[in-house]
């Protein structure tokens, strides 16, 4: 039985231990907040955080992290910055991509406060943004760590 | 699709709307429509909340945000009391009979017609209210949703909805967009909030009770079909109950998406050759070159004055010829359809549509059944581009949901939503231009040649003999005055199939004519933006847009070294833009350090969700300049993921985008579309200037690969 803490509740998994974690997520827990883009780890639509770390749920077998605390767009709390700079600067267009986007952001800013955009740029480049709104995902990363966009 | 402007609002208003003064369910949207034009588009409850149908889709790009604001205004109610929804497809919503969403005309098709619908409910509103207070209607205004008499509330707008609802609806006149509170300002969008917080809202995300799952199994090879499908394997998968062939593949079907997948993966399908099973971009390529030669099936688009004469009497010509290959739409949310049989023997879909009727119809001819028999409802499209204008996978997806008798999600992997095609055309041109003496244009020969794009996309074909209009788009219509100017088109067809891609023709031609100008300028000894002015010296809207743009990007400035400016101007979609892009080369790499827009679309309705897709706009035709292309080999797609398929990431971006907005009277243009044309060929022509060699064939990183 391969266990996980989801969004601070306590899961037992029924899936098969190589079901990769964004379809246990999705079909499983009914969870639809991390999404299916490309499923090899190219786009980062399906990014959520296991233990702090950004990871690409669609390439990631749920055996491989039993035990682990899986933190996903849903979990968030209501007033989490990172998503209230999101929708201060009026950040989506489509929208598809950004729960995959947020989630790398609250990984970066974990672990780096206040980061400059050489370290955004590092930190986002596995998220594609079809509509292309990267400039503003910038702004809202720096707006969220409390640096002027 | 509905979106939940102020939740508690919404929930409130729920109940409410057997009260309200128009009750019009989808259904009976078409039967209410002929009574009065407007009453399809607006419930509105006792609360005072409005539920507004909007004629159109929203893909990002913000149109369901300018429709409320309109609404909002034009009623006189806060612009959180107004909750937009998609209807069904009805007549109100058509525009030239159908009913779906394009060509950069969410906003300026609506502009009127919204105001019109508005205006009516307003004075429907005064006129009930004035009735019952027995005062003149002139006197009685709405203004943050009460109606008032001079400086007194008479009552609150649900109160006036109830009496309107008993009395007959009036005409109304349009408020002056002067006294607007929300069009033109900073209007927040009405989608955002449920997508931050990642809420279910895409078709992606959308089930029914019982739903199944069936992933598509394609062939690769265009227009192949199975020869053998040997389903063991896959139902040999766990949670895998059924295999469900059609033509041109099969369908998994299982429980869950994630077993649909795998047993997809495992499904044994051997294809039947087809006439393409060689077909490669090289030979693609070059049947084009070719049709550049064919002067006897070249199609007139364009002709002012005898361009070959000039050409043949001028001091100079500069002649080269340019190419794009197939573009993907990409976006992000890979094609999916939920169909659910229903007990009267029709359909209900949900699903990314842009093109209701369209799909609609072709999901009544899949089951052989009338139109009337199929519900459709739209959910919000995570990312259209042009891509979800078809209704190709939709015949398959019936096919299967008939086989299947329950709800199934019909989905296709990343590997077909790129692979399955509908792209871009491929396309080359050969430009030439006569120089006088004094190095003045004096003529200008466009031939372009390459796929027709609206014999593939569209039901009817194109017959052999007559102008694809968007083969030549932008250089037909073009504003500027080359002296005696031609377009022609020669039609080289190949089996790829095709679609408008955001901005359709422009991209591609909107690049080889303002590629080409900045070899002319080179030629004659000008200044780019120079040459520009000369060509549009009759057009003072346009030089103010140049002259803008080249202001606002430091046109002519020092730069530092290793760094250079380009500049283009297309005209599309009503709209003129202007860009400049300052580049360099880093390590191979091209950077872009920053993006300068100008553009004319007479009113800008959402301020911030107009700049929004200028930002997306330029960011999409840098990718596309820089990075993508088809590559077919075998009779297929080779790079059917975003490991072979690349579009520009964040690394990648612009470092600074910045827009200005010209406003005026004249007729509104669009905004979804203009902004992307010109940034492709302003990229180019910055790397033209740095490296002095010219860029004459896409992707950029190709040929500095090739180098």
């Amino acid at each position: 039985m391969i266990r996980l803490t989801v969004n601070g509740k306590a899961v037992t998994v029924a899936s098969e231990p190589d079901t990769p974690l964004l379809w246990v997520l999705r079909d499983e827990l009914q969870l639809k907040g991390a999404k299916y883009g490309c499923g090899i780890a190219q786009c980062g639509a399906c990014t959520v955080l296991v233990g702090g770390q950004a990871v690409r749920a669609c390439s990631l077998p749920v055996g491989d992290i039993d035990g682990s605390v899986v933190t996903t767009i849903e979990g968030l709390k209501a007033d989490d910055a990172v998503q209230k700079a999101w929708i201060e600067l009026q950040t989506p267009q489509c929208g598809f991509c950004q729960p995959g986007q947020i989630m790398s952001a609250k990984a970066l800013l974990a672990e780096t406060p206040r980061p400059d955009d050489a370290a955004i740029d590092a930190a986002m480049a596995g998220n594609l943004c079809r509509c292309g709104t990267y400039v503003r995902i910038r702004a809202a990363i720096k707006l969220a760590s409390g640096q002027a966009a | 699709m509905t979106i939940a402007l102020d939740r508690r609002g919404f929930l409130a208003a729920g109940g409410a709307f057997t009260l309200s003064f128009v009750v019009t369910p989808p259904a009976r949207a078409q039967q209410a429509a002929t009574a009065s034009p407007w009453t399809a588009y607006l419930t509105i409850g006792a609360d005072g909340r409005i539920a507004l149908m909007s004629p159109t889709t929203e893909m990002g790009q913000g149109t369901h945000t300018a429709h409320a604001a309109i609404i909002a205004d034009e009623i006189g109610v806060p612009l959180n009391w107004v909750k937009v929804d998609t209807p069904m497809p009805s007549d109100p919503f058509r525009r030239g009979g159908s009913m779906g969403s394009g060509g950069s005309a969410g906003v300026r098709a609506w502009w009127d017609p919204l105001r019109k619908v508005g205006a009516s409910a307003r004075q429907s509103l005064v006129n009930a209210a004035a009735a019952k207070a027995g005062v003149p209607a002139a006197e009685v205004t709405i203004l943050d949703g009460r109606i008032r008499r001079g400086g007194r509330v008479l009552m609150s707008l649900g109160e006036a909805a109830k009496l309107a609802a008993a009395a007959p609806p009036a005409e109304g006149t349009p408020r002056d967009p002067a006294t607007y509170r929300y069009v033109g300002k900073q209007t927040p969008r009405v989608d955002i909030p449920a997508k931050v917080r990642g809420e279910p809202v895409f078709s992606q995300d959308f089930t029914r009770p019982g739903m199944v799952y069936a992933c598509a199994v394609l062939s690769p090879v265009w227009t192949g079909l199975a020869r053998q499908i040997n389903e063991a394997p896959a139902l040999a998968v766990k949670g895998v109950q059924k295999v469900v062939a059609f033509p041109g593949g099969a369908a998994v079907i299982a429980s869950t998406q994630w077993a649909a997948m795998k047993g997809a993966a495992a499904l044994e399908v051997s294809w039947a050759s087809t006439d393409y099973d060689g077909l490669s971009s090289a030979a693609i390529s070059a049947a084009m070159l070719a049709g550049l030669d064919k002067d006897d099936e070249a199609l007139e688009a364009r002709a002012d004055g005898d361009a070959a004469a000039a050409l043949a009497g001028a001091a100079r010509v500069v002649e080269a010829d340019y190419e794009v290959p197939y573009l993907a739409h990409t976006p992000m949310e890979p094609w999916n359809v939920t169909i659910e049989p229903t007990a009267d023997g029709g359909l209900e879909l949900w699903g990314p549509f842009q093109t209701q009727d369209r799909n609609r119809n072709t999901a009544a001819r899949a089951a052989g059944i009338d139109p009337a028999k199929v519900k459709l409802h739209t959910l919000m499209l995570g990312g259209g581009f042009g891509r979800r204008l078809g209704d190709d996978g939709l015949t398959s997806a019936v096919l299967t949901a008939l086989a299947v008798r329950k709800p199934v999600k019909f989905f296709w992997r990343r590997e077909d939503e790129i692979g399955q095609g509908y792209y871009r055309p491929a396309q080359v041109a050969r430009l030439r231009a006569g120089l006088d003496a004094a190095g003045r244009v004096v003529g200008l020969h466009v031939r372009a040649a390459g796929p027709s794009m609206q014999n593939s996309f569209s039901p009817a074909g194109l017959a052999r003999g007559k102008l694809d209009g968007t083969s030549v788009h932008t250089l037909a219509d073009t504003l500027y005055r080359p002296g005696a100017y031609r377009v022609d088109w020669v039609r080289v067809d190949q089996v790829v199939p095709m679609a408008p891609w955001r901005a359709v023709g422009a991209t591609q031609n909107g690049y080889f004519m303002e590629a080409f100008l900045d070899e002319v300028a080179r030629a004659a000894g000008k200044d780019p933006v120079a040459l520009r002015r000369e060509l549009l010296s009759h057009d003072p809207r346009a030089l103010k847009v140049i002259d803008r743009a080249a202001e606002a990007g430091d046109w002519g400035k020092p730069l530092p070294a290793g760094r250079a400016r380009g500049f283009a101007f297309v005209y599309s979609y009503g709209s003129l833009c202007a860009q400049v892009v300052e580049a360099s080369l880093e390590n191979g790499e091209v950077k872009v350090h920053r993006v300068t827009c100008a553009i004319d679309c007479a009113r800008v309705v959402t301020p911030d969700g107009a700049l929004n897709q200028m930002e997306g706009g330029i960011v999409q035709g840098l990718s596309s300049a820089l990075f993508e292309g088809i590559e077919v080999s075998n009779g297929s797609c080779a790079n059917r993921n975003f490991d072979g398929y690349r579009i520009m990431r964040i690394n990648e971006a612009p470092t600074v985008i910045e827009t200005h907005f010209i406003e005026n009277n004249e007729v509104i243009g669009g905004i979804g579309e203009p902004g992307l044309p010109p940034a492709t060929p302003a990229l180019v022509n910055a790397l033209f200037a740095l490296t002095g060699k010219p860029i004459r064939k896409l992707p950029i990183m190709a040929q500095l690969a090739d180098a």
